[in-house]
């Protein structure tokens, strides 16, 4: 009998509960989620209930799930390694030079005084440069006279005449090198000479295109208005103020622009005055009359300089 | 059953039937692998003047052992294709044509070096690649050149001949799978001192 009872409280019950449900949905299908018109124009959805939305969400789920594990887990099988490269450029500026040890120049003939002497070929050039590149000479010495001048080792003779001048300026070491700077074409060089390649003139020019450089006694590099051997003051481009890297070794040897051969002359003159002596822009000249007056002339006795030549990346 | 639930079914069974198709044509080998360890660093240091003349060779700086597995049951579509790229870091403002610059030396006037002036080398005994013996150049950042090209059929593995792509290891047919790298730099006197960077990328992909 309880149990009848019960069974029957259960049914009651679940009537309830079902009624409740549908009372519900009745309810929410009431609802319209979209103007009817615009249900036309995109797709034949009549109406919406929260059921019907839930069952769609669980499709499309489904859908997305099964393309994600089929396009996602299975991708195009590749792999790859990298391997790094590194390049180390260090630059090399190497200078390689033929030449004797000393060089001598001994005036004890006349002609010698009035021709000067030369040595031919004394210096070979050659350069290598990863880098692009100036080359000049500079004269310097120990400065026991002064700095621009050479150094007395042995004064002949027991005295020195009134106008006996030992004061015998580095500019009058005269160089001429075998090709031309060909990396000083820029608009901002002013030099009357922009380097060594005139030839020596006559005994009776004196221009100063041959002076070597000196700049009190340091190795400064020449200004745009100095002479340089290759190459110029300046940074502004390869062929302007600067020498192309490249070497000797593969450039055409000797007549390329990687290769120099030096001479040398020294004129004193006569009276010694050494008239070729100029400041190396060959506007001020340095000739021992003009630097200490008429009647001045070198004074016997041995001397010694020596001539720096600098090859450094162009600057 | 109403329309609406029709339409619904209709719709899963497609999705069904063309998602595998369009998917599974994407997959045709079991697996893909460059087992050799590339990941090193060439170093090329010029230090020398006829090191800037000669050039540095660095022979099989780079060994790229392919293993390509197939499907079981086999997969006749087996196939893959092997490629390298170069790269310079071009989110750090590298020019598309210039060596990645790390450091420079001095004050130099001259410029980076050019990605061409990397030439690389790819042999193997039975010279499968197109390119295989002859040093190749890239121009820009991200150029490629393919080892083995995507030729759309398959080769398999013991013919000897130019394209091998069929699924195979170094270690069964070593002649075919083992490809040596070689790298040299001929620098020349153009570019500005320093220490710069590339990477080439050694890509093995399977090919649908």
């Amino acid at each position: 009998m309880n149990d009848n009872r019960q069974q029957e409280d259960q049914t009651i019950k679940n009537k309830t509960i079902k009624d409740n449900t549908y009372f519900k949905n009745i309810q929410v299908n009431q609802m319209r989620i979209f103007p009817k018109k615009l249900h036309n124009s995109i797709i034949p959805i009549y109406s919406f209930n929260f059921k019907t939305m839930k069952r769609r969400f669980l499709v499309f789920a489904v859908i997305g799930l099964i393309i994600g594990l089929h396009n996602g887990a299975f991708a195009q099988l590749q792999d790859e390694k990298s391997v790094s490269i590194t390049m180390d450029l260090q630059p090399i500026l190497q200078l390689d030079m033929e030449t004797a040890d000393q060089i001598e120049f001994v005036f004890d003939d006349i002609k010698d005084y009035y021709a000067g002497i030369t040595k031919y070929g004394a210096t070979i050039l050659k350069v290598s440069s990863t880098v692009s590149w100036d080359l000049y000479a500079v004269g310097r010495s120990n400065g026991t006279i002064g700095p621009e001048f050479w150094d007395q080792v042995i004064d002949y003779g027991s005295g020195s005449g009134t106008n006996a001048i030992n004061e015998i300026p580095l500019s009058a070491v005269e160089l001429h090198q075998s090709q031309a700077n060909n990396g000083a074409a820029g608009a901002g060089i002013t030099a009357t000479y922009i380097d060594y390649s005139t030839p020596f003139p006559a005994s009776t020019v004196h221009n100063g295109a041959n002076s070597l450089y000196v700049n009190n006694g340091t190795l400064t590099p020449p200004t745009v208005a100095d002479k340089y051997i290759a190459g110029h003051s300046g940074v502004t481009a390869v062929g302007d103020d600067a020498m192309a890297g490249g070497s000797y070794l593969t450039a055409g040897g000797y007549t390329s622009n990687y290769y120099y051969v030096v001479d040398y002359r020294l004129m004193p003159g006569l009276p010694a005055i050494f008239p070729n002596a100029f400041d190396a822009d060959a506007a001020t000249a340095e000739d021992l009359v003009t630097a200490n007056g008429a009647g001045s002339y070198a004074e016997p006795g041995v001397y010694t300089m020596y001539v720096q030549y600098v090859l450094v990346e162009d600057q | 059953m109403t329309i609406q639930q029709l339409r619904h079914i209709i719709l899963i069974l497609s999705l069904w039937i063309i998602s595998p198709l369009s998917t599974i044509s994407q997959i045709v080998c079991a697996d893909v692998e460059i087992v050799s360890n590339t990941g090193e660093q060439a170093d090329f240091v010029f230090d020398s003047f006829s090191k800037y003349i000669s050039g540095i060779t660095f022979h099989g700086i780079a060994n790229v052992d392919v293993k390509v597995d197939d499907q079981l049951p086999s997969n006749p579509d087996c196939k893959w294709m092997l490629s390298m790229t170069v790269e310079n870091n071009p989110s750090a403002g590298t020019a598309a044509d210039e060596w990645e610059t790390l450091v420079t030396y001095g004050s130099g006037s001259s410029t980076p070096p050019q990605i061409d002036i990397l030439e690389v080398r790819v042999t193997n005994i039975c010279s499968t690649s197109p390119v295989d013996g002859v040093y190749q150049t890239f121009t820009l950042s991200g150029d490629n050149i393919e080892i083995i090209e995507n030729t759309g059929i398959v080769i398999p593995a013991g013919s000897c001949t130019t394209n091998v792509n069929g699924p195979g290891s170094y270690l069964t047919n070593y002649d075919e799978f083992h490809f040596q790298i070689d790298f040299r730099i001929t620098p020349g006197f153009d570019y500005d001192p320093g220490i710069y960077q590339l990477q080439v990328k050694f890509e093995l992909v399977e090919v649908p």
